[in-house]
């Protein structure tokens, strides 16, 4: 494209009177480069102003006026490369005149004065004239076949209820069963949760009647009795193999080596070739995850509900609680099995059950936790489960002993009516022991509400087990990708495998694949069926983008894709390991193989590439290392005491937003730092810490989200491996002499736009402590 | 913790609450934001948290000797702040209701005096024993019964002889007392022991001397209604309960004068307008009158606190006291010799109720919410 530039500089929302407008045009007419004002460019008089711009030619915007993240629909000009130099929060609103004065006349160009913010504001514009220089419009990657079809995995009521929305939405629908009938769990109940308004009794369970409704769409494909055997390229276009449970077909899934396989006898890397033989042998009988099924089924997207199974207690694990040393303690849903079969009567000698203590903690050394993968659920099921015994017997006695009551929602409606039965009875407490007493047993629980420690007699024991997702034994969707058959484990969701529970509900980390119900997180059968709904919902949406190479999420829209120099490529494999989303398969040679519609474009690759070979479009090293270079560096030569000079390199999406906010606010912070945006903290090469601090720069932080437990990366991994690169930056700024201080990274979470002048001021008051960068003006 | 207390729910019981006022006793899910609201809660072990999950739990035995139940004055500041609606007034009120019949003897007569059906028998008793007492002593020449009365002086003694009234009144008030006292050591024996299991207390050995002592120390108390003067809710209820209470006090001293005049000093009736006892006995009997339809009027103003049949009962009884007592008077003095007698009657019939049944009835609190404060006092509970 032959890019016809134009700058834009809006003097509206007070930039124009905190800046010296003039001097600013001076930059891009230094560059030789047409520069218009504004006094009010997102008006409509505005919008037109450069539109009449765009008719005559431009196509190559720099538009300085306010942050990319408001008026984006505004100033969106198809086929236009448009850059936002954000004057307004991150200049005027954030480095008030009364904090930062305008020079004196005498005081301009007097070798000592100099005016920090117009300085800001000048960087700013020719740091967007910089990437604008750089970049191109994207083109769209389109795949040579598309399937439209969704594949859902499971076929109890999550996997029904997908498939039925799917297909009343139009779409072809084969569901995946394991068992022989469609059903699941959800069969084997006495009685469901609360089903309908108001939401206080139990109903009969409804899945008889979802079963009958996929049998008669003719848009679903039912295969009982059938697994995923392998799930093979990418969101749009897969290629999966089906096979019956315990068939052994060369299409099953290879397994990646394990890490002590990886090395020689000495302790040395393998080559990739040596590599790959191994992983050959190690997977014998087995087609490499490059090799496509000929005979494979086309699919587009794909929806994840495998289900739970439940807790099974490993032996002695309970027995304090009497489970394993009396029949007459047993799981919820081994209670569940008893109270369908008929009335309930007790395993050990089959009489009436009219006692029965439903136990919701295992309270082992005074911890509280519920049993392990239990939830609102299981606290449901056991009321839902005293209730039978009420049902079953007139004087019946139920007690609930439990260290956490979840009801949420409408289901409190539930809880109070269940509170009401005159024979149920609820306390908070430890249970410390069950003990046998004659043909019965003795419930003794501590700290209750009564206040004492309890004796209760009771006929039966149920333990409130949870519910363990059908992922942490078996990868079920076992894909056909480098990284593995399975979810990455990342250490946090104890085999569920979601990506993020709270900011991207159904996104596991595999896009293309949406999990719902019990795999995401203990649920009871209503709640699945509203999960199923959103895992069907995103199964369209990856589809209505792929199709037309589009990210799907959370970059939605996004055409840009990574693109790969592979002239260059040293088979290190890093991108294919850091990928969060395992996009990236490699071949034999160890060379990677993008897979663009399982990317979402987070830029992680290109971060991790030491040959900087990877980019995209409107991404890439060249436009970020070009606004580096671009930032004015003042040395002794300029200024008796020059200004430090700082690069913050800005995840843009927690972090840039809180620096918005904060200039919304008007807290005002160090006038010295330049902030670039980043997709993700994850993207940032560190070649570009290395140009700053080369060109003279005195420090570079980094910004970006919290990593750990309680994670808000929006690309999982990416603030975290920026922090790994980060600490091994620090011995090579050692050998430069540099301070290993002069990089740091911080972490912020969107609403702590508080915190932002405090950390970056301190970490300027920190750099001027050191003083400046030895190199600055070399 | 150290003992491990067997329980066993008394499902009849929870129903038994229920059916006494405390229906929505098994709503609370123990917040404990009654116990904060309640102005007279002690600090150690408050009520009606507790209560509360031992009612829902059908613990009968536990509460029946719960002193604390009979803390409570029933003002409702706790049933006004329940989130849940579960309404722990009125769930002690009915556990009050049930603890009279556990501690009365016969028991089964607090249930017809809680059952409204009963009213007509209940008051069917006094009747016949009044009109078979009068024919059984007419056979023995004994004439205290007078169906035809007549002379120029209007006097209910012409009707139903004093004499008469005195040997069924006197009885019945002392059978009253016996009643209280049968169940009142249980009582005290049964509150102390639950005292010392729930830790309200540190005083395990019970020192009758002390608890004697601890009613000096309560009856000011009560008599200026300092419990109930703690109440937000409620407080327009101090006033009447003091009209009522002191009404009572003034009537029981009149009675005994009267009693004195006729049994020693032989002074015949009707007694002259201007006499002081005269005096004290109409002021007590407008006081009754106003404090009993402020009672009522209170109770109909408070939609939002349940009143059942046992709060009805006695209100009734207090009004119909004043009101007949007050109409026999007038009536009298207007020379209405028919509505005298017949008003008459009815009053004599509600006296003999009031005594007969206070330990069957909600009056009964009377004796057991004294009692406990007494040792509430007594155990030096903070």
């Amino acid at each position: 494209m032959d890019k016809k530039y134009g700058v834009y500089i809006c003097e509206g929302c007070g930039i124009g009177e905190a800046l010296d407008i003039e001097a600013l045009k001076g930059v891009p007419e230094e560059e030789g480069l047409p520069v218009k004002t504004h006094p009010f460019l997102c008006s409509k008089e505005g919008v037109e102003f450069l539109k009449s711009d765009i008719a005559e030619g431009t196509n190559t915007l720099v538009l300085a006026a306010c942050s990319r993240r408001v008026n984006y629909d505004v100033f969106r000009f198809d086929g236009c490369i448009v850059d936002r130099v954000n004057l307004r929060e991150q200049v005027v609103w954030s480095h008030p005149r009364s904090e930062f004065p305008k020079l004196e006349e005498d005081q301009k160009d007097d070798g000592v004065h100099f005016d920090r913010v117009q300085m800001l504001a000048q960087d700013y514009v020719k740091m967007g004239m910089a990437r604008v220089e750089k970049v191109d419009l994207p083109e769209a990657y389109q795949m040579e076949t598309f399937s439209r079809k969704i594949l859902v995995i499971g076929g109890g009521m999550s996997g029904m209820t997908a498939a039925l929305d799917a297909a009343a939405t139009g779409y072809e629908v084969t569901i995946v069963e394991k068992q022989d009938q469609l059903g699941g769990h959800a069969t084997q109940w006495r009685k469901q949760l609360p089903a309908s308004d108001p939401y206080d009794a139990l109903s009969t369970p409804r899945v008889q009647e979802t079963i009958s409704a996929v049998e008669a769409s003719d848009k679903i494909t039912v295969r009982t009795g059938t697994m995923v055997a392998r799930l093979a390229g990418e969101p749009g276009n897969y290629t999966v193999t089906l096979k019956t449970p315990g068939q052994k077909i060369p299409f099953d899934v290879p397994y990646p080596l394990p890490d002590e396989m990886k090395v020689d006898e000495s302790g040395k890397e393998l080559d990739a070739e040596s590599l790959h033989k191994a992983f050959l042998e190690y997977n014998e009988g087995k087609e490499d995850i490059l090799q496509f099924d000929p005979d494979g089924d086309k699919f587009g997207a794909v929806v994840l509900a495998a289900g739970w199974q439940p807790y099974r207690p490993k032996a002695g694990e309970f027995a304090h609680l009497g489970f394993g040393e009396s029949p007459d303690v047993v799981t919820n849903d081994q209670f569940e099995e008893i109270a369908k079969a008929g009335k309930i009567v007790r395993p050990s000698d089959g009489k009436e059950a009219k006692s029965v203590v439903f136990v919701q903690s295992p309270g082992v050394d005074g911890d509280d936790s519920d049993f392990a993968y239990a939830g609102a659920v299981t606290s449901l099921v056991a009321l839902k489960q005293a209730k039978y015994v009420r049902e079953d017997y007139d004087d019946g006695k139920a007690f609930v002993i439990y260290q956490h009551m979840r009801t949420p929602e409408l289901q409190e409606n539930f809880y109070k009516n269940i509170q009401q039965d005159p024979g149920i009875f609820l306390t908070k407490g430890e249970v410390v022991s069950v003990s046998k007493n004659g043909g019965g047993l003795i419930v003794e629980a501590s700290d209750t509400l009564l206040g004492e420690t309890l004796g209760i007699t009771a006929d039966m024991v149920v333990l409130g087990t949870g519910m363990v997702p059908a992922t942490v034994e078996d990868p079920v969707v076992n894909m056909a990708y480098r990284q593995g058959p399975a979810f990455r484990d990342i250490g946090l969701f104890d085999g569920y495998v979601d990506s993020n529970f709270i900011c991207f509900p159904y996104e596991t980390q595999r896009t293309g694949i949406y999990a719902a119900g019990a795999v995401r997180r203990s649920m009871t059968v209503e709640e699945s069926i509203e999960d199923a709904s959103g895992a069907a919902l995103k199964a369209i949406q990856c589809l209505e983008s792929v199709n037309r190479g589009m990210s799907v999420h959370p970059r939605s829209g996004d055409l840009t894709y990574p693109d790969f120099f592979f002239q260059r490529c040293t088979q290190c494999k890093r991108c294919t390991e850091e990928c969060p989303f395992g996009a990236l398969d490699d071949d034999e040679k160890g060379t990677p193989k993008p897979n663009p519609s399982r990317c979402r474009r987070c830029g992680t690759c290109m971060g991790a590439c030491p040959e900087r070979i990877i980019g995209f479009a409107d991404y890439n090293i060249d436009s970020i290392g070009s606004m580096v270079k671009n930032i004015g560096v003042p040395s002794e030569d300029d200024y008796e005491e020059p200004p430090m000079r700082v690069l913050g390199l800005i995840c843009e999406n927690d972090a840039y937003p809180a620096i918005d906010i904060a200039g919304l606010n008007r807290l005002s912070y160090s006038a010295d730092v330049r902030f670039i945006p980043v997709r993700c903290l994850g993207s940032v090469n560190v070649i570009w810490i290395k140009d700053a601090l080369s060109v003279g720069m005195d420090g570079v932080f980094l910004m970006g989200c919290k990593h750990g437990d309680d994670y808000q990366c929006h690309f999982v991994k990416g603030s975290e491996l920026a922090e790994i690169r980060v600490k091994k930056i620090g011995d090579a700024l050692a050998s430069l002499a540099l301070e290993n201080e002069r990089v740091a990274q911080f972490q912020v979470a969107i609403d702590e736009y508080d915190k932002i002048p405090q950390i970056i001021n301190e970490f300027v008051e920190m750099i001027e402590e050191l003083g400046p960068n030895p190199f600055k003006g070399f | 913790m150290s003992v491990k207390h067997m329980v066993e729910p008394d499902v009849g019981f929870i129903n038994e609450v229920a059916s006494l006022g405390g229906g929505d006793l098994k709503k609370c899910f123990q917040c404990a934001t009654c116990s904060v609201a309640c102005a007279i809660s002690p600090d150690t072990k408050p009520f009606p948290r507790k209560e509360m999950i031992a009612a829902s739990w059908g613990l009968k035995d536990r509460l029946v000797a719960d002193a604390d139940i009979w803390l409570c004055h029933n003002c409702g500041d706790c049933t006004t702040r329940c989130p849940r609606g579960a309404k722990p007034a009125e769930v002690l009120a009915a556990i009050r209701a049930y603890a009279v019949n556990e501690y009365s003897t016969p028991k089964g007569l607090a249930k017809a005096v809680a059952n409204p059906k009963m009213l007509p028998v209940l008051l069917a008793v006094p009747a016949a024993i009044f009109i078979g007492l009068g024919l059984i002593l007419k056979m023995f020449g004994i004439d205290w019964l007078n169906f035809a009365p007549h002379g120029d002086v209007i006097w209910q003694s012409h009707f139903i002889n004093n004499y008469l009234v005195d040997i069924i009144m006197v009885p019945t008030f002392f059978a009253a007392i016996g009643i209280f006292g049968l169940g009142l050591k249980r009582f005290v024996m049964d509150i102390h022991a639950n005292a010392v299991a729930e830790g309200k207390t540190d005083k395990t050995e019970f020192e009758p001397m002390e608890f004697v002592k601890a009613i000096g120390r309560v009856v000011p108390k009560i008599i200026k209604h300092q419990q109930f003067d703690q109440c937000t809710e409620n407080r327009a209820r101090s006033t009447a309960h003091m009209m009522v209470l002191f009404s009572f006090i003034g009537l029981f001293i009149v009675t005994n004068c009267f009693f004195v005049a006729e049994w020693i000093l032989h002074i015949e009736g009707p007694y002259s307008q201007l006499s002081p006892v005269k005096w004290l006995g109409n002021i007590s009997g407008v006081a009754l009158i106003i404090g009993g339809f402020l009672l009522l009027k209170n109770r109909l103003a408070k939609t939002d606190r349940g009143s059942s049949y046992w709060d009805w009962y006695l209100i009734g009884l207090v009004l119909g006291l004043g009101l007949t007592g007050m109409a026999t008077q007038m009536a009298r003095l207007g020379g209405l010799a028919g509505p005298t007698y017949v008003i008459y009657f009815v009053h004599l019939l509600l006296i003999w109720a009031l005594f007969a049944y206070t330990p069957f009835s909600k009056l009964g609190h009377l004796v057991y919410r004294t009692v406990a404060m007494t040792y509430n006092e007594y155990s030096g509970r903070k």
